[in-house]
């Protein structure tokens, strides 16, 4: 252990570079999505009726909040260049004699488009844009009501006799930033973890060091992997306390359930994605090999694990793929613990598939004190 | 320039490493991609029904909602507390709940009934998926019992219409009509495809490079080296993105000519980025901790998930300097939006500009590389010599 303290600040670069990793991407990741709501997109209205009643309209748009017209035209074309110019993600089109056939009861139809080239931005200007509708399209009823003399609520409750009551389970306020955030950056770690184990032993096996590591340790294999893992778990479960800390202490990310399940959750993370590490070095002893595996095979968790695109609807190989995943179990773990508040039976079996990740790196001991000893395998 | 031409092209494909990189994960990439979103939309998302009114109101409205793609409704639950049992345990991803008095508010000519929707939100899909069909149905329901009501006053049924929807809407989702997931983010992964693994790729052979003190630095091999790189990722560019999108099945409405003209500055910018960066890089294997860390923050300072508009102003900045911001940007507006070069103005001469600067900065940096390299040596050699005189 001593040894690989030595080692380890010898060459600080990767040491550093991880931690640094680490703190820049909790530090993007917190403050690239501030507020964490999207609440309006620029959109543009296609005025082709040009009267004074819908250009009344557009001035009534333009002061709901939840709004944000950026461009008011009379050209279609005008507008859906400005789309594809990325500068608008919305068009709403007001029709010619729109006002006129508004008062004839001819019922004008209007018209809206969305991008869905941006799934966010286009997902917020098609609330927005319905909205807009509302806005037109009741206008005209709650008039002719209030001219009846009806009192508000009652021609709330008129217009709208049936509503909505949303509620968003456990992430109310709809952040996005909460919902992704969560998981991105256990993966960051998690993608660490694999990386400098696979590195802490690699480096020895491309150096032609193992002998002398060996030796330090009394030529006990255990004892070898053990001393080496221990000054890198520590950095690991301190990075990994921090996280969670910074998570659902200082940004506030809310947790239903139980913090300690949860932390524990990502510890056992941690662990799998080390265990990852050892068995793709076993499997693979060549520090290059090992690491573009082992990068590849985390990086895939992000999509796997189901919190963008979710599992369910993933093909039956690719579902199967994602056991493999530990990032997956975390998630599920997480799912579990913060936003359902579930009883530990439902995060237990992530658990124990995390374990098993661990058991798995016991399989390849065999096989990487061989390559410690014999030095058996390609050098580039 | 046409020796370290040769030469670095011989090294790309000796190598077994960068081979795989350049090529391998070049191509794999994408179509691992297609197959985590091939069904593109969610569709069926479980949903539990709490209906204490019980009416055929509440029934009706949840046969309308039954018919619509996106959901299946798969449990009916006697109380909120079961329901909310089931969704613990995730096999439902959505409950809606009918309160008690739902059927006498429909009935009554001034009441508003309510629904209550509940929705999973350890997926934003789920809520979509959920909240978007129930609305629609919700928005229709609504329509018809205002036009009964109407009608009920002895409104006729034209001039009911024309008061509860006086000027009724269409939408229309331009360029991906179907809104998939995968057509939506594929395109970016395309392009971040091609900057991460050029970027890696060029890292790594700088790193080897370096490990075995063959680095060189003149204006020449800064040349050839990025003419290797360029021509052949022309043809990887190619196929990425003017092909797999048609193979996918996922829009591609530009034009070809376009995309081939928006590939040339975007490998060069990326390809004299990647070569500033590479300056710094000792080992073969460091690239790989700027790649991890890079490829998720490259993505999301595009503003492609995250919509640009909601990214603070210091963030935007920095996404200038990096050309995958243009370069993405650029290729969803002409391939999944179907603009013209000249409406991606912008972008296109933004890559140019970035191009330029980073071709610029690479010279200096391998001048500045070159000059300490010889500083060095000539001290060693100073060494040497001190040493065998002194022996």
């Amino acid at each position: 252990m001593l040894r690989e303290l030595h080692m380890m600040f010898a060459r600080p670069l990767y040491l550093f570079a991880s931690v640094g990793v680490m703190l820049l991407s909790t530090f993007f990741f917190l403050t690239l999505m501030k507020g964490g709501t999207a609440e309006k997109m620029p959109v543009a209205v296609v005025d082709l009726d040009q009267t004074s009643v819908s250009r009344r309209l557009i001035h009534e748009m333009q002061a709901t909040p939840s709004v944000d017209i950026q461009l008011v035209t009379n050209s279609y074309p005008e507008a859906r260049k400005a789309m594809q110019q990325g500068k608008i993600y919305g068009i709403f089109v007001i029709p010619e004699a729109f006002y006129s056939d508004l008062v004839a009861f001819k019922r004008p139809q209007l018209e809206f488009y969305v991008t869905n080239a941006y799934t966010v931005g286009g997902n917020t200007a098609y609330k927005q844009m319905l909205t807009m509708v509302n806005l037109t399209s009741g206008a005209f009823q709650r008039e002719v009501l209030r001219k009846k003399g009806l009192p508000d609520d009652v021609i709330m409750h008129r217009i709208q006799p049936l509503s909505i009551e949303g509620h968003m389970v456990a992430n109310p306020w709809g952040n996005y930033s909460v919902y992704l955030v969560s998981t991105i950056l256990p993966g960051i770690l998690g993608l660490i973890c694999i990386m400098l184990t696979i590195f802490a032993i690699g480096f020895e096996l491309k150096m032609r060091t193992s002998h002398a590591w060996l030796r330090a340790a009394g030529g006990n294999y255990t004892v070898a992997m053990i001393g080496k893992l221990i000054p890198y778990t520590l950095i690991y479960l301190v990075l990994g306390v921090g996280c969670h800390l910074i998570l659902y202490r200082y940004a506030g990310f809310p947790v239903y359930g139980s913090h300690v399940r949860l932390m524990f959750g990502l510890l056992l993370f941690i662990f799998a994605m080390e265990a990852l590490g050892i068995t793709l070095i076993g499997l693979l002893p060549t520090l290059r090999d090992a690491l573009s595996i082992g990068t590849f095979y985390a990086m895939l968790g992000f999509s796997l694990s189901g919190f963008t695109y979710p599992n369910m609807s993933m093909l039956a190989p690719v579902k199967a793929l994602s056991y493999i995943e530990p990032l997956r179990h975390y998630y599920l773990i997480y799912v579990n613990e913060a936003l359902m508040a579930a009883p530990i039976e439902n995060s237990l079996p992530s658990m124990l598939a995390l374990t098993a990740f661990m058991v798995a790196s016991l399989c390849v001991a065999p096989r990487l004190h061989r390559a410690l000893v014999y030095q058996n395998y390609p050098l580039k | 320039m046409w020796n370290a031409f040769i030469h670095e092209i011989r090294r790309i494909f000796t190598d077994s490493g960068v081979t795989v990189i350049f090529i391998v994960a070049t191509l794999a990439y994408p179509l691992i991609y297609k197959a985590i979103y091939w069904n593109e939309q969610i569709t069926d998302v479980p949903v539990a029904v709490v209906d204490l009114s019980n009416s055929p109101q509440s029934r009706s409205f949840l046969h309308q909602w039954s018919a619509s793609p996106d959901v299946r409704l798969t449990h009916t639950c006697c109380s909120m507390a079961e329901a909310e049992q089931l969704l613990r345990d995730q096999k439902v991803h959505g409950i809606i709940y009918f309160p008690r008095d739902f059927a006498q508010q429909m009935a009554d000519p001034l009441g508003q009934a309510h629904i209550s929707l509940y929705c999973d939100m350890s997926s934003f899909l789920y809520m979509k998926a959920i909240y978007l069909s129930c609305n629609q149905v919700m928005l229709e329901s609504m329509r018809n019992i205002q036009i009964d009501r109407y009608q009920n006053m002895g409104v006729g049924k034209e001039m009911a219409w024309a008061l509860v929807q006086d000027a009724p809407y269409r939408e229309v989702a331009l360029f991906t009509p179907t809104g998939g997931y995968g057509s939506f983010l594929i395109p970016a992964v395309l392009m971040l495809i091609l900057h991460q693994t050029l970027f890696f790729g060029i890292c790594m052979l700088s790193g080897t490079a370096r490990e075995e003190n063959m680095d060189q630095y003149s204006f020449r091999s800064l040349v050839g080296r990025a003419a290797a790189y360029f021509v052949i990722y022309c043809g990887l560019a190619s196929v990425l993105l003017g092909f797999l999108p048609r193979l996918f099945d996922i829009p591609h409405i530009g034009s070809i000519g376009d995309i081939l003209l928006l590939i040339v500055p975007y490998l060069l910018a990326v390809i004299f980025f990647s070569m500033c960066v590479s300056v710094f890089i000792r080992n073969r294997e460091s690239g790989l901790v700027l790649l991890v860390s890079s490829s998720l923050i490259f993505l999301f300072l595009a503003g492609i998930s995250w919509p640009k508009e909601m990214i603070p102003e210091a963030w935007r900045y920095v996404s200038y300097i990096i050309p995958y911001t243009w370069g993405a940007h650029a290729f969803i507006h002409i391939n999944s939006m179907g603009a013209s070069l000249a409406l991606v103005g912008k972008e296109y001469i933004a890559l140019w500009i970035l191009t330029g600067v980073y071709f610029v900065l690479a010279c200096g940096l391998f001048y500045i590389r070159k000059r300490s390299k010889e500083v060095q040596e000539v001290r060693s050699e100073g060494v040497e010599e001190l040493r065998s005189e002194g022996v």
